[in-house]
């Protein structure tokens, strides 16, 4: 599971984004590149302070500024899905192949938020 | 697939001749209309006023600039920006 892997699978999936400024963006992502610079759409911006909130229709925000980026945790069940398929499909070039899905399944309904 | 991340994630062309707000490492920001740019991010920017928050908000007008791309940390259009109440209050 790399870090630019889920990055790249999260596109149009709404995630923040701090910055190490402290500054805060709500938005879906559009594009990503390997510097982890991003595009996001629909953003909300909250200032370091956390007391004051923008809109903004899209943005741009440079890789090597950010924080952390936190994104939807369903993400990981699909990257690993995307992962098993394209080993299975290797594998099937030789023959078997046979039932190795459904790994441990993470979530699912009623878990909390976290603080 | 990741010939794509290649080029440039950012289409600036669209922004031609609106204004858009740029934010530095740093903290500075200013608002001007771009002109012209290239794939450094380099930009080209008109009527430029640098937006200073401290000790009190106000503007001080740069004209004509170009603003380095590697010190650019965020890009986005003044079309469509505005100052709004907390949204997340409904969801915590």
């Amino acid at each position: 599971m790399l870090p630019l892997s889920l990055l790249n699978a999260a596109q149009n999936k709404p995630m923040l984004v701090e910055l190490k400024n402290g500054e805060t963006f709500n938005g879906h992502l559009v594009n990503c590149d390997n510097f982890m610079n991003i595009t996001l759409r629909e953003v909300y911006q909250t200032s370091a302070e956390g007391d004051r909130f923008w809109k903004l229709r899209e943005c741009y925000i440079r890789g090597s500024t950010i924080k952390y980026l936190r994104v939807p945790d369903t993400l990981l069940d699909a990257v690993k899905d995307e992962q098993t398929r394209a080993r299975e499909a290797g594998r099937s070039a030789r023959g078997s192949g046979a039932g190795s899905r459904g790994g441990p399944q993470r979530g699912g309904r009623g878990r909390g938020r976290g603080a | 697939m990741n010939k794509s991340k290649r080029e440039a994630i950012l289409d600036l062309s669209k922004y031609a001749n609106e204004r858009i707000r740029v934010k530095f490492t740093g903290g500075r920001e200013v608002v001007g209309i771009l002109k012209g740019y290239d794939q450094l991010l380099n930009l080209v920017l008109d009527e430029v006023e640098e937006q200073i928050n401290e000790p009190e908000p106000h503007s001080r007008s740069l004209g004509l600039a170009v603003l380095r791309g590697p010190t650019i940390t965020l890009v986005s259009p003044v079309d469509g920006l505005e100052e709004i109440a907390n949204p997340f209050v409904a969801q915590e």
